[in-house]
């Protein structure tokens, strides 16, 4: 990865602000319906009120109809969202959930059937040009641009889309394809380029106008492992480079949603069907924290630890009582336990029964357990859902 | 004959006869995406309008060329720029059909890859997918035809048609124009996206050379014999003649480069098809090589899955 | 990274970002056009068949309307006719194929919904198009009419050079103006714009009078020299280049069709700015930017 990004930064890569748990602790409520106002649980916790900057994403009662035979298709179906500037936001949910069409209406390419949406308290119905000039998007599998060209020429087109002078759109290209690792590719024509490739030409373009909000829609579709990582860790470094920056990334990768978001919504069928943080989305399926501890020994038996504050169970994992590994023997032991804080009893009580821990692994749901757990069935046995291209 | 041998025959014949099924199967289904691909999405009524102004345009363009300039004296030239302009509507249908369907399926539909990695033989989809236009540009023939006899006054008589020789030039006509269709698609394999037009001018080129619109005699002596090696100009005197026996002949006449090499002023209908048959083969031969080298040109270059617009 | 100036990051809020001056969105606009013809520049010489099917071959094209009024024995400023008519043809093919209907190869390439994500306005993009397109159009008209010049003995006659070249240059303005109107209403119609098109072609050719004086289609002649820019600016250019010669009777003076491509020119280019800016909400409306094979 390039360190020119962090080149001209006067800190450190910054870490994304942390959002506090705390009204998202309880049981938590679906989305509001349209017309309501949003609960706290559903709103960002550093979200700017009154008369302050509006939020860099407000949308309410949104519906996207699509007029298509045999009948037409509710992509969105009333939803209420606020995502804060500065903000990594992130719409999780499958092929056909809404989230292209989402992010089409705030990048001003798709009208509403219903509701109102605003970027930066403009309304993307009436107010597109100003929207225009400090957004930027890029999509996964995008094939755009002029295969006679390269790959420098091509930036440099778009950066006149900006206005941007000749002499600044020329340099602003040679940064960006530096940034993203493309110096050798930048003479190259732009149809020969790989897929990869292809997406970092693309990142960069979605770049060039240092946008204020940038939405990516799959960006890593696509990409193989470590070209989906390259992108991520380039979507992380510039969002991080310069407060204010907001990002919306919509994915159906969940490990990706994970990693990047500060907050996401679980999108399906045109709802939102759940807003949080990683962490609080996982404790709606799982509040406590469950553990899998490694021991060469136990006295007493995993019922001695199930009576240490905290602990709300501890049992031998199944088959491995006694078991060998190697050559020594291992005792496993699943541990769940209110919270992350009972650990330390835990521990110690072990090491004063002279129990040496040879491994502990943390169990944690995922993403897709939490859409389980609000559907009912996973991401890949979607229900055959009629989806639109666009 | 051994048991070998006549297993060995029957697995021949066999194969001969499945590649054959294999090549009409692939014919037929390119044809029908074709003729899919041509009709869907379009209102009927611009579909109409497609087959019938621009060929009636064209030879209306022409009729009134003759009235600015002959007046009445020019209406005896009529059915000759009516036949002449109504199969240069075929003409460019037929070129047009087959460059197309690269240019699209390339750029467009982004299947030519696919298409071209599957086991049907990629001439064969080529020339199934083209044929639709084919089919349009015959629509648009017979009814400059029609218009031509019914409202602008050309003469036509059933009795005195030369069926035999009308025959013979459809057919090999046909081949002719499917041949520089070929030829036009190899062409475009290698050209970027804006070649849409390229048909067209092609087409135009040869309108100036194969006696379509005026006769041959009429061009400087030493380009006259160009046109001679086309099909095309065969193809044209042979269904003027035979659609409109004893009416002015494209290619001949006193003084024409035709004269000067075959020692007589005007060809017989003999002449007319055995100059189609050959010209006919020379240019689908040259139409095959050009495709051939195309392809290979294009898959050492890539340019089967690469877009090129600007 | 560090930022630009020019997006003005330092000290501003978004929305003040978002608020561009008027200078900023006119220099944008004139960017955008530059931005926007440089792919075709570049193309011109990158792949160089155009030089052949583009210049060659349609001159060949026209040069069989010639030998046709060679065939009919025809004074030979009709010559001269179907050769300016053959030049005309060259900008009337790029307004058709090289900007209405590029629209639709933009929005199956993706680039299209990118355009209107941009902040200029998208008649910057068509502008660019076309004169992006224009040097190989002028390319074509200048062989076009020199060779014809050279091979067939036309001869013009130019009076008044100025109004000739005024009646150009507002013949293209019409023209371009037009396009941006069918480039407007291609951005509604999909696949069906392909169609319409193929049907401005050689119906456009015979009601133009490209190549025979309008004047001999009668009624039909004079409404198109009213509406269609090809016609006005043709039959105009033909009096001026060919001053003296014999014409049949029957359309305005050169002056009088300037004032209507003028007014053409006006029109159409308001109009384009209008439905430009309708034929988008529609298209954001039904979803039309971004879908692909309609």
């Amino acid at each position: 990865m390039s360190a020119d990004l962090s080149s001209g930064l006067n800190a450190t890569v910054a870490t994304p602000a942390p959002v506090s748990d705390s009204g998202l602790s309880a049981a938590p409520e679906p989305v509001p319906a349209a017309g309501h106002e949003p609960s706290p649980e559903t709103a960002p916790s550093h979200a700017t009120t009154g008369a302050q900057e509006p939020p860099a994403i407000e949308v309410r009662g949104l519906r996207r109809v699509y007029k298509v035979k045999p009948k037409p298709v509710v992509a969105l179906d009333g939803i209420d969202l606020d995502v804060a500037s500065g903000e990594f936001f992130g719409l999780l949910g499958p092929n056909g959930a809404g989230k292209t069409t989402l992010i089409k209406i705030l990048t001003t390419l798709l009208l509403p059937s219903e509701g109102t949406a605003k970027v930066f308290g403009f309304d993307v119905e009436h107010e597109t040009a100003q929207i225009r000039r400090i957004m930027n998007m890029v999509a996964g599998g995008e094939q755009s641009g002029y295969g006679i060209l390269v790959v420098r020429e091509q930036l440099w087109m778009f950066t006149q889309f900006y206005g941007m002078s000749n002499k600044d759109g020329w340099r602003r290209t040679d940064e960006l394809i530096e940034a993203v690792g493309l110096q050798e590719q930048k003479h190259q024509r732009v149809s020969t380029l790989s897929t990869g490739q292809r997406q970092k030409m693309n990142l960069a373009r979605g770049l060039l106008n240092d946008p204020w909000i940038l939405f990516l829609d799959e960006p890593t579709l696509g990409l193989d492992v470590a070209a989906a990582r390259s992108m991520r860790e380039l979507i992380v470094e510039w969002k991080a480079a310069v407060p204010g920056r907001t990002v919306l990334l919509t994915t159906h990768y969940m490990a990706e949603a994970d990693e990047l978001c500060e907050r996401i919504a679980i999108v399906d069928h045109g709802k939102i069907l759940a807003i949080g943080s990683p962490e609080a989305l996982k404790r709606r399926v799982q509040r406590e924290s469950i553990f899998r501890v490694e021991l060469d020994q136990l006295e007493g038996g995993a019922a001695m630890l199930s009576k240490l504050p905290g602990v709300v169970s501890a049992s031998a994992a199944a088959g491995a009582e006694g078991s060998e590994v190697s050559d020594r023997q291992v005792v496993v032991i699943n541990l769940v336990l209110e919270d992350d804080s009972a650990l330390g009893d835990v521990v110690g009580a072990l090491a004063a029964r002279g129990s040496q821990i040879l491994g502990l692994r943390k169990s944690e749901p995922t993403l897709e357990d939490v859409f389980v757990e609000l559907v009912g069935r996973g991401f890949e046995e979607g229900e055959p859902s009629e989806q639109v291209t666009g | 004959m051994t048991a070998g041998a006549a297993t060995t025959g029957r697995e021949a014949g066999v194969s001969s006869r499945g590649r054959i099924s294999d090549l009409v199967r692939s014919f037929t289904v390119a044809a029908r995406l074709g003729w899919a691909l041509e009709a869907n999405w379009t209102d009927p009524l611009l579909f109409f309008i497609y087959s019938v102004a621009k060929p009636l345009s064209s030879a209306l363009i022409l009729v009134f060329m003759l009235e600015v300039i002959g007046g009445p004296a020019g209406r005896s030239l009529r059915p000759f720029v009516v036949v002449g302009s109504a199969l240069w509507t075929f003409v460019v249908s037929g070129i047009s059909g087959l460059a197309w369907a690269i240019l699209e399926d390339r750029e467009r539909y982004r299947v030519l890859k696919y298409v071209y990695v599957s086991p049907s033989d990629f001439l064969v989809v080529l020339m199934g997918r083209g044929v639709a236009r084919v089919a349009v540009g015959l629509a648009g023939v017979v009814i400059t035809l029609l218009v031509g006899v019914t409202v602008l006054g050309v003469t036509f008589d059933l009795a005195t048609v030369d069926w035999g020789l009308l025959a013979i030039s459809t057919v090999f006509g046909l081949v002719s124009i499917v041949a520089l269709g070929i030829l036009m698609a190899g062409i475009c394999i290698q050209t970027r996206q804006e070649s849409w037009s390229y048909p067209e001018a092609f087409a135009g080129a040869l309108f100036l050379i194969t006696g379509a619109v005026f006769p041959l005699i009429v061009l400087p002596v030493v380009i006259q014999p160009i046109g001679l090696l086309m099909p095309l100009t065969w193809w044209i005197a042979g269904v003027r003649q035979s659609l409109f026996p004893g009416g002015v002949d494209s290619i001949g006449g006193p003084g024409s480069a035709f004269e000067s090499i075959f020692g007589h002023a005007h060809p017989g209908t003999g002449e007319i098809a055995l100059a189609l048959l050959v010209t006919s083969a020379v240019v689908t031969l040259a139409a095959l090589a050009v495709f051939r080298w195309s392809d290979r040109r294009a898959k050492q270059a890539g340019l089967y899955d690469q877009t090129s617009g600007s | 990274m560090a930022t630009m100036d020019f997006v003005g990051r330092a000290g501003k809020s978004p929305r003040e970002a978002a608020q561009w001056s008027r200078r900023q969105v006119l220099m944008t606009d004139l960017r955008s056009i530059r931005g926007r013809a440089y792919p075709r520049w570049r193309g011109l010489f990158r792949e160089k068949s155009w030089v052949l099917f583009e210049i060659l071959l349609p001159f060949l094209g026209t040069s069989a309307f010639v030998f046709v009024y060679r065939a009919l024995q025809a004074p030979v400023e009709y010559v001269g006719f179907a050769v300016l008519g053959g030049a005309m043809t060259a900008f009337w093919l790029n307004v058709i194929w090289m900007m209405a209907n590029q629209l639709y190869w933009e929005k199956t390439q993706g680039n299209l919904e990118l355009y209107f994500a941009s902040p200029m306005h998208f008649m910057s993009i068509l502008f660019g198009m076309a004169i992006g397109g224009i040097f190989m159009s002028s390319t074509r008209a200048v062989v076009v009419i020199t060779a014809a010049s050279l091979l067939y003995g036309v001869q013009f006659s130019v009076d008044q050079w100025a109004v000739l070249i005024v009646v150009f240059m507002l013949t293209l303005a019409a023209l371009y103006g037009l396009g941006m109107v069918l480039a407007s209403l291609f951005l509604v119609w999909g696949r069906e714009a392909w169609h319409m098109g193929q049907l401005l072609t050689e119906p456009v050719y015979f009601v133009s009078g490209l190549n025979f004086p309008v004047a001999r289609l009668g009624f039909l002649g004079a409404v198109s020299v009213a509406l269609i820019p090809l016609a006005t600016g043709l039959d105009a250019m033909r009096q001026l280049a060919f001053a003296g010669a014999a014409f049949p009777v029957g359309t305005p003076s050169p002056l009088v069709e300037i004032g209507i491509l003028v007014l053409m020119s006006i029109v159409s280019i308001a109009a384009a700015r209008w439905m430009l800016l309708a034929m988008e909400r529609r298209a954001r409306r039904d979803g039309r930017l971004s879908v692909r094979w309609q």
